[in-house]
Order: structure tokens, then C-alpha cells, then sequence
């Protein structure tokens, strides 16, 4: 927690000024210099650090260009850093200073000369903290030599490997071929050969007590049973030997150091295999396996070992999560081997499906189901297997069961962006699981929202498309039931056969089992793709979801929609061919009244259904004709406009836009009719002068919008040029009426007002209003954006019209 | 490898501070030299934390927990971290570091933990790791007592990190060698 005392601090750090700061500088500078630097040097290099760590930018006229101090100062600390008589408290200090205070220009540290091996891996973080290839590589080299050679009495190379991890990690570059040779032949040592007895403890010392002279006892199991095989980080002991230190650094950075070195051999000093690699031949004499080769061995060996260890029931709880996540790196490593040589293959499939019938079971080793997948995914055709029934049990079980562990949730979904190839095909296990991937997200949402925009596109296609959107529109609602799910899930046994089918369910546990609303959580819950198995309607269970709607999970979740949507739209905009864009469409009116009750998502959605409705309609404009029922329905009803504004705006723009026939041959005179008498009605419903308390107040675009559109239908059929004239005229009178005033902005009635006003003046002159409204189709990114251009066009001709400013209509 | 260690208070209505980072080495070549290098690792740093509080506040509404939490009277109890929300989410490549990394976070009271790791990293080890660090991390720097170590001894919480999680290398360590390690730092660590 962040306490005043460390507020305050932080605040004096950020503060001193260069004066005070020179001369605490200077006093540390002398302590560190006396014969024993003590608790006043400690404190004052702590300060120092915290003066240097509160600042982001430098300060104006220091020397050191990165950090506040005295130039002689840094020198000192490199000095103070490297001397062996220094502590190892104040040595830290120093490292932490100069670490934080990189990349420096003054740095004349270097590793070179040190022999102590922790002090090597201290001067290391700093040295590695400079961001230069030079230094990372000469800290390489290093530690390189220090692992080659026999090291100092009381040195130990634990301290190293770390270090050559991170600059393996670095700059992997940095190690040649010889050195990278010599690091592999020693962790094959340290993985296989390990010693497999416990080691000693410290004799307790003090004169009186003599050595204990105990046999060192063996190395036991996880589960209290004496080892009978080599050493691995499963191996228990009491104390533990050096070596036992290195096989556990070794296995740590085992996978990256195969990644990075783990290749095949460049040159293949093995006279006994054929040019090819075939090594069906085998030798008289088997030459010395090459460095990489061997560590291959070993670490396949080691791996396995590993794999039989991770199933032994653990005397420590904690020991448990251990052995799971040395299950996953064990397995990932094996993977890797196989890929670098296929001849382990044959030996990895079977010993992995025997793993996986193990453990596919029990749900505490369902995280290491992943790499046992993805192993079979990278491998299972050169080994002419079948692992499909791993991979329906992954997707179809999986996800159903444990969509609420977060950490799982997460790595599933990574394995499906890894594995996106995977989804391309529409009849496969993987495309047809997406409802219980999205499982995943209705849960998790903050944390995998966006991994699923990554991942959404892969799993659309023609034939998901309409469920998908369904299921995107029911995410929210899917929470709610994955809720349900849960708790009933955890009732006992007594309680779960409940409530009595004849009855209303009284709560949404009861319902859960309840004739009248099983069918429908079980389409929802559903695991696979299943589009002619839908029920008419959700909207029954979102009602009796309704109490859960506020709930932070779903409204997290219900957040993540319009996202989405949005991304859908785009997606399906590419593949969409007539009919589903129709179907889209249909659906899209059908859907607005079939959500789930959450406020602000409503509104959210909405927002994107409607300008994608817009889009679609762009995209193909004739379904404005195909689908005049449907429209002609949305259209009419008032309440569309006040309680689906944004969706329903965009509709009479799209009407207006596109019922004509320079979009689609088939559109009559009469059909205009229609749609210019429906849309007149609702306009005239929503412009009452005296309106009553039914009367739906809307939002002045979308008036804008309907005087628009219908200005354009009467353009076209000019019969109708007399009734829009006389309905413009009487905006005037609207937008002045008190009632009206009362409940709209005087900005939104003048801009409603000037509109109705260029309107009319644009149907004085009927074939001018005919070429506005009826362009060619569109081809100029001017003529797509009429939407935004409309009032601009309009501008223009009035002034043509109008060279008088402020003409109003008679 | 992880990149970096982040140790925050999330905040919640205040802001949300670093108390104390450690990246591992820099990779050479990425990007400006000089002071730049270093404001850059250290907005870098507070991006992520506050990504961290972000996703650390959503998961506590979610779970039905107060986001500010009351600091227990008593330091010294036992810290069972069972039940401590924690999380995992990716930050894409550019945003803020070059190449795409993976965040895992542990949420202790008013605190958060984070490690930066590489993408291909073993999760599973990352949140043991986590889960260690937490607790001595918590006893070493009195975490929960009204002072602030934290900010002022840096070489406590360095030492931690040298042991458990040297130069950003997660050690697959069983809970004897865990015990000999705490032996070795001289920690008396509740089990």
C-alpha cells in the first residue's frame, strides 16, 4: 500500500535540489571511502537509490547524462561494487544504483577480472542492463569460461547459469559454436547425473559438537518413496549438494537454450549414418554423439522422467502445483526435441498418449492437456496417428467444464490463435466448438477481449456467420446462464431435484432443471455449432436472467459486445454474398427487440447495429425492395423511433437512399408510395403540435432524417412533391409551437428548421432535386458519404437558389 | 525469461503507483541510447502497471470484493495467498514493448505483483513464482506496516529476486528446495 510516509518520501526524493543532493553525495562518498563502510553508508546509498529511481527525466548540467550524480561519484561505485572487501549489502546498493540509473555513459565496469561467482552474477545484471550488444557478449564470454574451467575452491556455478540464460535471452548471438558446444555437453551432465543422495547440513559447529558421521540418505519422490532413478527438481531431500543445485538451474533453462541451440548439428561428424541422415544402418562402433545431439538425449530422458513424477500423489499440497507445471514444461520440451529430430517422435507418441489417458480425467491437469495437443498437432502425421479423440475431448469437454480458471481460459484461447490454420476448416471439431470457446469470454471478458478480436475472424465464415451473430447478441445473457450453471452445479444432491415441473420456477436455480426453460439454457450452454436446434426465441430466459443483468461479470461482459459486433460487421462485409446480408438484415430488425436488459448495452448495440445496417444496405442496395416487408414493418411502428433511434435513423436514411430505381429495376411507384405514406405517417405522428404524453419525443436527427428521405422518395415519384411541400411548410409552425420548444434545444429546432426550409426550396425545382438525390452509383468517396454530404449539397443549391439569407417558407 | 518484476498499489481511486521494478537486462539495439533508453523502460514499466491495476479492479467487482480493501491489523499473520485474485492478459507488440509479451499478476490486499514475460513462457511456473515471492516479499519489505521500506531498501527486495527469480529465470523448485533457500536468505517463512 502506498502510505503517507512513502508519499512523503517519494516527494523529497523528486525534490532535493543538485546543492543538498552534491553534498549527501559527497558524505556517502567519504564513508564508502573510511576503512569500514557501515549502517550510515547502507542508508545513505538507499536514499541515493530512491533519488535516482524517483526521477524520470535528468537533471540539466550533471555529468553522468542519465541520472543525477557526480561522474567520480558513479566511477567510485563501480569500484566500491567490484572490491572484494567490500559487503555484500553495499555491493547490492551499488549494483541497484548503477543498474537503475542504465544505460550510462561512464561505465568502466567489466566482468573480466572477477573470480567471485556471485559477485560475477551481480556485475552481470548491471552489464547486462546497458542495452549493448558488446557488453551482453563479453558477459557471455564470461561466464562461458567460468563454466569451462575447474572454478575456485567454495565458487559455485549456480550463480552462472542464470546469467547465461538472460544472455542467451538477449542476444543469442553472442555464443559461438564451440562455446554453445561446451554449455550443452555440461547441462547434459547436470540433468543426468546429479548425485542421488541427499547432501549434508552444515555442521552446527561450536567446540563441543563433533561431525555427525551419518550415511547421506537417498533422495526420495514427491510422495515420500526412495528414488530409484536419477535426480530431477521432483527429487526431495533434506539438503542438497551443489550439483543438485545445477540440475535444477539446468532444467530451468533448459527449453530456451534447445530453442535458441538445440538445432541439428551443422557439421555431422558421424561416419556410421548415411548422407541422407538415414540411420537405418546402425554402426559397429556408434561415433561420440556430437554435444547437441547428446544433450537431446538427455533431456528427452530427463523429460520423461519427469512426466512419470508429475502422477505420484505429493506428500506437500504445494508440491502438487509443481509437478503440474514441470508436466506442461516437460511435455513442451519433448515437442521441441521431436521437432529438431524426428527420430524421437516414434518414441514420444505412444509414451504421450499414455500421459493423456492418465490425466485427461482429472481436471487439476487440464492446463497440461494444452501441450499434449498441440505435440500431437505438430507430430501426429508423421507418426500416422489419430489423435482426433484428444482433440475433441480438449474442445468439447474442456471449455464446458472450466471456462471460469482464468489462467486456463487464457492459455486455451493462445493455443487457438497459435493454431488459427486449425479453424479454416468449417467441418472440423475446432470451427465447430466456437460456442464453447466463447464460453471463455463470457467469463473472462476484460482479460480475453482481446485475444477474441484476434481470434473472432478465423471463425466466421458462411456457414457460422448468422449463429455467431446470434451468439455475439446473446453474450451477456450466456454469463447470466454460465452463473446458473455454477451454482446449481454446486448445490447437494438433495436440492437439485427441486421444484415441481407442473409450477413456475420461483428462482433461476429452479428453472435451471425446469421443463419450461431446460431446452433453452441447454441451447445456450451448448458445446458445439448447432444452428437448426435453436429455439424461436431466448427472450423468455433473458427475462427470467433479468435479476442477474447488473451483475459486474455480465456487465463486463455485455461491454465487450459492440466490439465485437463491430468487428463482426467488418469481417462478414467481405465474405457476405446476397442472402446472408439479407438474412443479416431481417434479423438485425428481428433481434433489436430481443436483447438482453441491460441499459447501456442496448444503447451500445444499437449504435453498431445501425450503422452497419447502413453498410449493408451500401453493400447491396436491392434489398431495400426485397426485404420492403420487413423494413415497411420497422418503419412503421412509432415506438421503433423513440426506443431504437440509432437503428431506426439509419433505416429511413437507407430507404431514402436506395428505394429507387438506379439501384434495383424492380421498384415501383407504387412501392414508393408505401414507404413515403409509412414514413409521412410516423413523421407526422412524431411533429403533433400539441403533443399528447403518448406521443414518443425523438431525436431531432432522426426528424431530420425522415424529412430527408422523404423529400428524396417524392423526387422520384413527383406526385408526391405536393405533400411533402405542404408537410416542410408546417415545420415552421412545428418548431415554434410552445409544447415543442419545451422538449427539444433551440439549436436542434433551428438546424431542423433550416432543413425543412433548404428542403423545400430543393423541391421548387423538381429535375435539380431529382439529380441530388438520385446520383450514379456512387464512385467517388463524396458521393458514399452522402450521409455527411446531404446538408452540404443542400447548402449549396439553396444558396443558388436563395442569394437572400434567412428566406423562410410562406 | 521474464523481462520484468512490478511491484504496484494498484490504487483504485488514487492513482496507481510503482513501488518497486527490476527489469532484466535490456536487448541490445532496441531503440535510443542515453536517458531516452531509460524513460522509456521506466514508462514502459508504469504502462503496465496500470494495465495491472485496470484488470486487478475489474477482477475484484466481478468477484463482489470491495476494490479497496482493509489492511489487516496485524502484520505478522499468517498470509495464505490461495485466494488471492490474480490473472493473466498479453499486451501486442508495440504496445508497449516491441515484441508481444505476457502479464502474470497476483493481487495481494492493496498490492499487486506483476512478471513480464516472454510469450511462449510457462505460465503455470510464472504464477508458482508469484505465489513466492509474494509472501517474502510482503515479510521482507514490511509491506503492510505503516513504513516504507519499499521504496527505501531496494537491496531486501533485490536479494529476493537474485534467489528466486535470478536475472529473470523462473527455477522449477520444489518445496524442499524452497525451504533450503529461505535457510540460506535467513527467512522465517510461515508454511
Amino acid at each position: 500500500m502506498f502510505t503517507a510516509a512513502a508519499e512523503s518520501f517519494l516527494r523529497q526524493a523528486r525534490e532535493i535540489q543538485e546543492e543538498e543532493l552534491r553534498r549527501f553525495t559527497a558524505r556517502v562518498s567519504a564513508l564508502l571511502q573510511g576503512p569500514e563502510a557501515g549502517p550510515e553508508a547502507v542508508d545513505g546509498l538507499q536514499r541515493l537509490h530512491l533519488s535516482v529511481a524517483a526521477t524520470k527525466y535528468p537533471r540539466n548540467g550533471v555529468c553522468c547524462d542519465s541520472c543525477r550524480l557526480d561522474g567520480k561519484f558513479v566511477e567510485q561505485l563501480q569500484t566500491v561494487l567490484c572490491s572484494p572487501k567490500s559487503p555484500e549489502q553495499i555491493q547490492v546498493l551499488c549494483a541497484a544504483i548503477l543498474r537503475e540509473m542504465s544505460p550510462c555513459n561512464d561505465l568502466v565496469l567489466s566482468c573480466d577480472e572477477i573470480q567471485d561467482t556471485k559477485l560475477l552474477s551481480l556485475v552481470s545484471s548491471v552489464l547486462l542492463a546497458q542495452g549493448s550488444r558488446g557488453e551482453v557478449a563479453a558477459v557471455g564470454q564470461r561466464v562461458v569460461q567460468g563454466l569451462e574451467r575447474r572454478l575456485p575452491e567454495g565458487q559455485s556455478a549456480r550463480f552462472l547459469l542464470p546469467v547465461l540464460a538472460n544472455v542467451t535471452s538477449l542476444s543469442p548471438g553472442s555464443l559461438t559454436e564451440e562455446q554453445t558446444n561446451v554449455v550443452s555437453k555440461k547441462l547434459a551432465d547436470w540433468l543426468r547425473y546429479a548425485s542421488i543422495q541427499q547432501g549434508m547440513a552444515q555442521p552446527s559447529g561450536g567446540f563441543f559438537s563433533s561431525p555427525r558421521t551419518k550415511q547421506p540418505a537417498p533422495i526420495t519422490e514427491v510422495d515420500g518413496a526412495v528414488a530409484t532413478d536419477f535426480f530431477t527438481v521432483l527429487s526431495v531431500a533434506q539438503h542438497y549438494t551443489q550439483d543438485q543445485w545445477l540440475n535444477v538451474q539446468a532444467f530451468s533453462m533448459l527449453r530456451n537454450w534447445l530453442l535458441c541451440y538445440g538445432g541439428k548439428e551443422l557439421d555431422t561428424p558421424n561416419p556410421g549414418a548415411s548422407a541422407g541422415g538415414d540411420s537405418s544402418v546402425t554402426p559397429l562402433v556408434p561415433a561420440p554423439a556430437a554435444p547437441r545431439e547428446r544433450l537431446r538425449d538427455k533431456a528427452f530422458e530427463y523429460c520423461q522422467r519427469l512426466v512419470e513424477q508429475s502422477t505420484r500423489r505429493p506428500l506437500k499440497k504445494e508440491d502438487g502445483d509443481l509437478q503440474k507445471a514441470c508436466l506442461i514444461e516437460a511435455v513442451t520440451i519433448m515437442d521441441i526435441i521431436c521437432k529438431q529430430d524426428s527420430s524421437y517422435v516414434c518414441r514420444a507418441v505412444p509414451f504421450l498418449k499414455v500421459l493423456h489417458s492418465r490425466i485427461c480425467g482429472d481436471a487439476t491437469y487440464a492446463r497440461a492437456l494444452l501441450p499434449i495437443a498441440q505435440f500431437f498437432l505438430n507430430h501426429s502425421k508423421l507418426a500416422a496417428v489419430d489423435s482426433d479423440a484428444i482433440y475433441k475431448h480438449l474442445f468439447s469437454d474442456i471449455p464446458a467444464q472450466l471456462f471460469h480458471n482464468p489462467s486456463l481460459a487464457f492459455e486455451f484461447v493462445q493455443f487457438c490463435k497459435d493454431n488459427s490454420q486449425l479453424f479454416t476448416d468449417s467441418s472440423s471439431i475446432f470451427r465447430q466448438s466456437f460456442p464453447n470457446l466463447f464460453k471463455f469470454l463470457a467469463w473472462n471478458s476484460p482479460s480475453l477481449i482481446s485475444e477474441f478480436v484476434d481470434l473472432l475472424p478465423f471463425l466466421l465464415d458462411p456457414g457460422t456467420a448468422i449463429e455467431i451473430f446470434h451468439l455475439l447478441l446473446d453474450l451477456p445473457c450466456l454469463t447470466a446462464a454460465l452463473d446458473i450453471q455454477l451454482r446449481a452445479a454446486a448445490l447437494p444432491a438433495s436440492e437439485k431435484a427441486g421444484a415441481d415441473p407442473a409450477g413456475k420456477p420461483a428462482t433461476c436455480l429452479e428453472a435451471f432443471h425446469h421443463p419450461l426453460y431446460r431446452s433453452m439454457f441447454q441451447y445456450l450452454l451448448r458445446s458445439r455449432s448447432a444452428p437448426e436446434d435453436a429455439p424461436d426465441s431466448l427472450v423468455p430466459l433473458q427475462q427470467l436472467l433479468g435479476s442477474l443483468a447488473g451483475s459486474p461479470r455480465v456487465v463486463q461482459c455485455a461491454e465487450t459486445v459492440p466490439v465485437l459486433l463491430e468487428l463482426f460487421f467488418r469481417v462478414v462485409a467481405e465474405f457476405a454474398d446476397g442472402s446472408l446480408i439479407n438474412q443479416l438484415v431481417v434479423l438485425l430488425l428481428q433481434r433489436s427487440d430481443q436483447l438482453y436488459e441491460i441499459s447501456a448495452f442496448k444503447e451500445d448495440v444499437y449504435r453498431v447495429l445501425g450503422s452497419n445496417l447502413a453498410m449493408l444496405c451500401g453493400l447491396r442496395p436491392a434489398l431495400v425492395v426485397e426485404l420492403s416487408t420487413e423494413i415497411l414493418e420497422f418503419s412503421g411502428a412509432v415506438s421503433n423511433i423513440q426506443s431504437k433511434e440509432a437503428i431506426f435513423t439509419h433505416m429511413a436514411w437507407a430507404v431514402g437512399e436506395f428505394l429507387s430505381v438506379s439501384h434495383d429495376k424492380r421498384c415501383t411507384v407504387e412501392q414508393i408510395t408505401r414507404f413515403f405514406e409509412t414514413l409521412e405517417a410516423v413523421l407526422f405522428e412524431i411533429t403533433q403540435l400539441r403533443p399528447q404524453a403518448s406521443t414518443p419525443s425523438c431525436a431531432p436527427r432522426a426528424i431530420s432524417v425522415l424529412m430527408a428521405t422523404l423529400t428524396k422518395l417524392a423526387a422520384r415519384s413527383q406526385d408526391l412533391i405536393p405533400r411533402v411541400s405542404m408537410f416542410l411548410s408546417k415545420m415552421r409552425t412545428f418548431v415554434q409551437s410552445p409544447a415543442v420548444t419545451s422538449v427539444y434545444c433551440e439549436e436542434d429546432l433551428e438546424e431542423i428548421l433550416i432543413r425543412a426550409t433548404e428542403l423545400m426550396n430543393l423541391l421548387k425545382m423538381p429535375s435539380v432535386a431529382q439529380f441530388v438525390f438520385s446520383p450514379p452509383v456512387a464512385s467517388t468517396q463524396f458521393q458514399k458519404e452522402v450521409n455527411d454530404s446531404l446538408p452540404l449539397a443542400l447548402r449549396m443549391v439553396t444558396q443558388l437558389l436563395e442569394p437572400a439569407a434567412g428566406s423562410m417558407p410562406v | 525469461m521474464v523481462r520484468a518484476f512490478v511491484l504496484l498499489a494498484p490504487g483504485g481511486a488514487a492513482p496507481c503507483r510503482v513501488l518497486y521494478a527490476r527489469t532484466f537486462g535490456t536487448p541490445p539495439g532496441a531503440g535510443p541510447g542515453g536517458p531516452r533508453q531509460r524513460l522509456r523502460r521506466k514508462e514502459q514499466l508504469l504502462v503496465v502497471a496500470r494495465q495491472v491495476a485496470s484488470q486487478c479492479q475489474l477482477l475484484q467487482a466481478s468477484l463482489g470484493r470491495p476494490s479497496s480493501p482493509q489492511l489487516p491489523q496485524l502484520p505478522d499473520e499468517p498470509m495464505s495467498l490461495q485466494d488471492a485474485p490474480g490473472g493473466v492478459f498479453q499486451m501486442p507488440p508495440g504496445d508497449p514493448f516491441p515484441e508481444r509479451v505476457t502479464v502474470v499478476w497476483l493481487s495481494v490486499l492493496a498490492l499487486a505483483f506483476a512478471l513480464v514475460c516472454d510469450p511462449q513462457e510457462n505460465l503455470s511456473l510464472a504464477e508458482i513464482t508469484l505465489r513466492r515471492l509474494a509472501p517474502r516479499l510482503l515479510l521482507s519489505l514490511r509491506l503492510l506496516g505503516p513504513g516504507a521500506d519499499v521504496l527505501l531498501r531496494p537491496d531486501a527486495a533485490d536479494g529476493l529476486l537474485d534467489r528466486l527469480l535470478p536475472h529473470g529465470q523462473m527455477l522449477f523448485l520444489n518445496e524442499r528446495f524452497l525451504q533450503a533457500m529461505d535457510r540460506e536468505l535467513g527467512l522465517k517463512v510461515s508454511r
